[in-house]
């Protein structure tokens, strides 16, 4: 930590830390310095000139940016002196004078920096006669962004954002002085994961998204604070709902996870909650004009349930419900196995990502906030940049402040670049194996050698023998100051094996399906049939299933085949908590009514039981949550509702309990494909999201260039041959994988199908025009 | 009053080919580089720098031998040469580019001897099409022969010379700007602090920008010593300069002068006067950022603080002469266009300003003007140069700003009646 210096503000003392901007420190004390370009997670670039201040200096009083200024001891500033006032003013009617006056129809007015500040600090009447600068009013730079120049004020906030916090600087300034204008580089849109932030920190209207674009007004929107399902990030965020509609989610600054930055999904994957195709009934038998009462599907399923004959009950569940709902589920379990002790009942979690993990040692487990003070992050694991991309800013951020980052392929090939070492094809194996001794790695003991170290450990593809990273993890062990963080990246995922007495894997799920016996399959906010490499023989078990029940929000491929559908309730609907990857457990709140006879997974639970005659049940979220905070192992700071609303808990209570997973260390076998999540893919939430559903339509392969000569190819349009499948898919080249090795995306439309262990064939499908035309 | 040649002496004497390597070296050229090799002593050369008191010829007038002495140490740092000649009146660099580059390449060297940088860069204007060329064959003559690269002269000296050619940029010049250029980013200044060149300048390394005439002055100061060079001139403004005269005079053009003698003499003698016998209303002392100065301040002497005492400055040494018949409402207008023209656009002040003072200047120009467009004039300079004092405040990054200041406040204090004139007479009703 840095030292704490006085310094004297407009006559009185405050004390500040001495590495702080003049800005900063005003700011912490209190005294608010009006701005548009600087903003506390980026470099300062003193562009806009509102923040200036007078100092006193050896040579008189001088005119300064607080933003671009230390502070330094006994530091004399006057934020409100006659000369700061008229530059104020002086800086605001120069923003103004091309500012065009379409207030009444921007979606800025009213929460809008240069509105506000135009109020506080800006002259009174307009002395410009001649005319304003002229731009094309809105043009689109990305599916999901649109660019008025005219309202833009040139702060460089989104430059800057895209430069240096995303890392792909896809918008730019182009011409100079009066004609200077963001704008992207010719035939290459502003395609960015992070392009929403840009939206978020524009501090006039000149960025909007399609989602929110003449939605609403500011003043017309009620506003709540609650916890991304996005990733298992658990990124803070504001949910903006108008009429009962959520029409806008806006990153918070939480200084443990995203730090006010959210990626595009998580920002925008939300209209499906008002989708017409929503379930809001149960219904039976897949068939939509066949709904029924709750309270038929409820006696229905308990009778079915208390069969005698009865023998397994299974449950997949997803990654998108709270705590409370994991936990209500886990009670069900143990109540029914009280009364009925021959029952077997297991909890499947739907990750195909799913194993073991290292969670044997809580001292081993590392926190978010140490990529900020490690000496080298060790990364393997999928792609950190598609499944966990607020924590992809986090690295980026450690490796901009000196980190170095150490890298296993063959996933996270967007990261290379960013990365110390990337340890490729010469050191992994096709089949994610070490090609050699793990210490003789060239060059890798320098990095981890009594170093602080922080490693992101996970399986890089869904078929995976996990020896290896359990070596790699040992060997970090024994020869660094090792914290780990687990890289589960779906979801409440942590919170699922938080409260579940003990998760199981999809595989297991198939392995100990007995068909000759009596099963009844519960799918919990889980599309196991269209999301895992298992889906086929899930699709399987489910249809011997003798009775199938699904929670969920949409029909899909698992609810096709459900003797009865429950609807349910989804993010912003429900209260409840949520766990990250760090197990910092977060507040989620409710902040729509539920549509429709929908009902929460909880209650679901609830019923049952109390239609089987089992007490025991749980009449609210309330009261499940002070119940499962009784597990926490630190008993005096558990994430109960009352605490986590404590000003001083907003950013959520680290807090930690037993954690079991079974599941079976499968044989790599020999990988062809290597199967990743791409941040956007098929899942029904977003294919129901109009601004965002088109996002996910791509389908491509990768890889490298050797392999795309060998295998004769000259066009970049193929078809995916294997067995009875074809599949057309565009062909990015990408060097950085090995030989043979071609990396396919799981959630996109017609991969999940594929055998990663076996070969294939790829025809060009300008050949197979020639043919057809022969 | 006669003329002064040290640095352009071998181009007077050799108008046809003084950029030829071969001549250069016939005329004494690369002796004082010798003469530092076999001293072997870089802490002499700076001596001899800050002894002959010469101060940067840019338009900052920075001592240059302090500035040397402010770089700070490390593995890498760099020589930039500041060849982006673009204040307009200002010609007196391409002279010592296109017709004396080895002049340059000599001061370079030795400076980078002197400094212990191992690489320089020399940034000339766009525009600078055939000094560059010339530049560009100077410095690989000099590679031919030795002078560049490794072991120079067998000695243990190494150095290498990138020539760099803008892109068209007025705010290049500006030292910061310049190195962001160089750079491949945008043309635009940096933030002073923490940019400061001689401590993060080029690549974030420690950087010396100096202007073409400082280094090719080095030479002459080596072979002679600082304190000849110092004997020249006056105190405070030591040596030689190079004066761009243009404008309402005779006879324009480049004279190179011992600093200290009058305006009015200066003009007298080597403009040979103001075309067809006018009288000179008001001329420019230093470049078109500079505040002018009216017929009756002729006697003001040639240097730097004398022209900064008066409330103007020498700057870049280019003497703009405008004779009684100038409407100077249309030569402020010129000057603000180039500025607003010249803006980077980073920062509001100067992007929003400049252009707004055009605009205003253009309907004053066209006959629209109102009376109120005075007092406008006035606040809006001030918004961009508070208490339009000299040497200028600014709210600005760069002194872009305030330099399109300088020609409308030099016409509202001594040319006021002039404004006047183009305005109505009746005060409109929204007065």
């Amino acid at each position: 930590m840095s030292d704490q210096i006085k310094i004297n503000v407009n006559g009185s003392e405050i004390r500040t830390d001495s590495d702080q901007l003049i800005i900063e420190a005003c700011e912490d004390s209190g005294i608010h310095i009006p701005r548009f370009c600087w903003h506390k997670r980026m470099d300062p670039v003193g562009m806009c000139r509102m923040c200036l201040v007078e100092i006193e200096t050896p040579r008189g009083k001088a005119l300064v940016p607080s933003c671009t200024t230390k502070v330094s001891e006994d530091l004399v500033v006057d934020t409100e002196s006659e000369v700061v006032k008229k530059a104020q003013e002086g800086v605001l009617e120069f923003l103004l004078i091309n500012h065009p006056l379409d207030c009444p129809v921007c979606d800025k007015a009213g929460e809008c920096p240069l509105q506000d500040q135009t109020m506080a600090y800006g002259p009174g009447e307009s002395r410009f006669v001649e005319d304003k600068r002229h731009f094309e009013k809105p043009i689109p730079i990305s599916e999901i962004i649109l660019l008025d120049r005219e309202r833009c004020i040139l702060c460089a906030r989104c430059t800057r954002f895209s430069d240096e916090i995303s890392g792909d600087p896809l918008i730019e300034f182009i011409q100079r002085g009066n004609k200077t204008q963001v704008n992207t580089f010719p035939d290459e849109p502003f395609r960015s994961y992070f392009s929403g932030n840009t939206v978020q920190i524009c501090p006039v209207g000149a960025l909007t998204s399609t989602s929110y674009r003449f939605k609403a007004r500011p003043w017309d929107l009620k506003k709540v604070s609650s916890t991304s399902n996005c990733s298992s990030m658990g990124c803070s965020v504001e949910l903006n709902v108008s009429q009962n509609k959520m029409l806008r989610i806006l990153g918070e600054d939480n200084e443990f996870t995203n730090q006010g930055w959210l990626s595009d999904k998580g920002r925008y994957n939300f209209e499906y909650l008002h989708s017409e195709k929503r379930i809001l009934k149960p219904v039976l038998n897949n068939d939509s004009t066949n709904e029924i009462s709750i309270n038929e599907s409820m006696e229905l399923i308990s009778n079915e349930i208390s069969n005698d004959e009865n023998s397994n009950i299974s449950f997949i569940v997803g990654h998108n419900s709270t705590n409370e709902e994991y936990y209500a589920l886990n009670n069900f379990v143990e109540n029914l196995n009280k009364v009925n002790k021959d029952l077997n009942m297991d909890v499947y979690l739907s990750d195909d990502y799913l194993y073991e993990g290292f969670f044997h040692n809580s001292d081993l487990l590392g926190k978010v906030e140490d990529l900020d003070s490690v000496d080298t992050i060790i990364l393997w694991a999928q792609d950190i940049k598609d499944n966990l991309p607020t924590l992809y800013l986090r690295i980026r951020q450690a490796v901009k402040n000196g980190k170095k980052l150490v890298i296993f392929g063959h996933t996270n090939t967007a990261m290379k670049e960013l990365s110390d070492s990337y340890f490729g094809h010469e050191i992994i194996s096709k089949n994610l194996e070490f090609n050699v001794e793990i210490s003789e790695i060239p060059n890798f003991n320098e990095y981890i050698n009594d170093k602080n170290v922080l490693a992101i450990i996970g399986k890089s593809s869904p078929i995976q023998n996990t020896n290896p990273i359990s070596n790699l993890v040992n060997y970090l062990d024994q020869n660094s100051n090792l914290k780990l963080l687990n890289c589960f990246s779906k979801g409440n995922t942590f919170g699922a094996l938080q409260n579940i007495s003990l998760v199981k894997g999809l595989n297991e799920f198939i392995n100990e399906f007995d068909s000759s016996e009596k099963n009844i399959v519960f799918t919990i906010g889980s599309n196991p049939v269209n999301s895992s490499i298992y889906s086929n023989q899930i699709k399987d078990k489910l249809i011997n299933a003798n009775f199938v029940v699904s929670l969920d929000l949409f029909k899909n491929e698992t609810t096709e085949l459900a003797d009865i559908i429950l609807p349910t309730t989804s993010f912003g609907e429900k209260e409840g908590t949520f766990t990250n990857l760090e197990m910092r457990t977060l507040k989620q709140n409710k902040i729509l009514p539920t549509p429709g006879s929908v009902l929460n997974e909880w209650e679901y639970w609830s019923m049952m039981l109390n239609k089987i005659d089992i007490e025991n049940s749980y009449e609210s979220e309330l009261e499940l949550n002070l119940n499962l905070c009784e597990d926490y192992l630190d008993k005096d700071n558990v994430p109960s509702f009352d605490n986590l609303n404590k000003p001083s808990n907003l950013d959520g209570v680290l807090n930690s309990k037993s954690i079991n997973i079974e599941i079976e260390n499968v044989e790599s076998g020999t990988l062809e494909i290597l199967f990743v999540n791409r941040l956007y893919g098929d899942s029904s939430t977003q294919i129901n999201s109009p601004s965002i559903s088109m996002l996910g339509a791509e389908r491509f392969i990768e890889m490298n260039s050797d392999t795309f000569i060998k295998r004769n190819l000259s066009d970049y349009t193929v078809n995916l041959v294997q067995g009875d499948i074809t599949l057309q898919v565009k062909i990015k080249i990408n060097n950085d994988l090995p030989n043979e090795l071609i990396i396919a995306p799981l959630n996109r439309r017609g991969f999940r199908d594929i055998d990663t262990t076996k070969p294939y064939e790829l025809i060009e499908v300008k050949n197979l025009k020639e043919l057809s035309v022969n | 009053m006669k003329e002064t040649l040290l640095l352009t002496k071998h181009m007077r004497a050799f108008p046809e080919n003084s950029h030829n390597i071969e001549v250069y070296e016939k005329n004494n050229g690369y002796s004082a580089l010798k003469k530092v090799l076999k001293e072997d002593n870089p802490e002499n050369v700076i001596n001899e720098i800050k002894d002959s008191n010469i101060r940067g010829r840019g338009g900052a007038g920075f001592p240059t031998g302090v500035k040397w002495g402010f770089l700070a140490e490390d593995e890498d740092r760099y020589l930039v040469i500041n060849g982006d000649e673009s204040e307009p009146g200002t010609f007196k660099d391409r002279i010592l580019l296109e017709r004396d580059p080895h002049q340059l390449i000599e001061g370079v060297i030795i400076t980078c001897f002197a400094s212990n940088i191992k690489k320089a860069f020399i940034y000339i204007r766009g525009e600078y099409a055939k000094p560059a060329r010339r530049v560009q064959e100077a410095v690989e003559q000099a590679y031919e022969k030795g002078y560049l690269g490794d072991n120079i002269l067998g000695t243990n000296l190494s150095l290498d010379i990138v020539v760099h050619l803008g892109a068209g940029a007025y705010i290049c010049g500006e030292e910061t700007a310049l190195l962001n250029s160089l750079e491949g980013k945008r043309g635009e200044p940096r933030l002073k602090p923490p940019y400061f060149p001689a401590v993060m300048g080029l690549y974030n390394k420690p950087t010396l920008v100096n202007n073409v005439e400082t280094i090719s002055s080095v030479p002459w100061i080596i072979n002679n010593s600082g304190k000849e060079y110092a004997k020249l001139g006056v105190e405070g403004s030591t040596g030689t300069r190079i004066f761009s005269l243009s404008g309402h005079v005779r006879t324009p053009g480049n004279f190179e002068i011992e600093m200290g003698k009058s305006f009015g003499e200066f003009v007298d003698t080597f403009g040979n006067g103001i075309k067809d016998d006018k009288k000179l209303k008001a001329y420019i002392p230093g470049g078109a950022s500079a505040p002018w100065f009216t017929g009756d301040q002729l006697d003001i002497k040639m240097t730097i603080d004398d022209v900064a005492n008066a409330g103007s400055m020498l700057g870049s040494g280019a003497v703009v002469v405008m004779d009684e018949d100038t409407n100077l409402v249309y030569a402020a207008k010129s000057i603000v266009s180039f500025f607003a023209h010249e803006s980077c656009g980073q920062c509001t002040p100067c992007r929003e300003g400049t252009t707004w003072l055009e605009m205003i200047l253009e309907r004053i120009a066209s006959g629209r003007g109102r009376l109120s467009d005075i007092s406008l004039l006035v606040d809006v300079c001030d918004n961009i140069s508070p208490g339009l004092s000299w040497p200028p405040k600014m709210t600005t990054i760069c002194p872009l700003g305030p330099s399109a200041v300088s020609p409308i406040t030099s016409l509202l204090d001594n040319f006021s009646d002039e404004l006047m004139k183009m305005l109505p007479t009746k005060i409109p009703i929204a007065q």
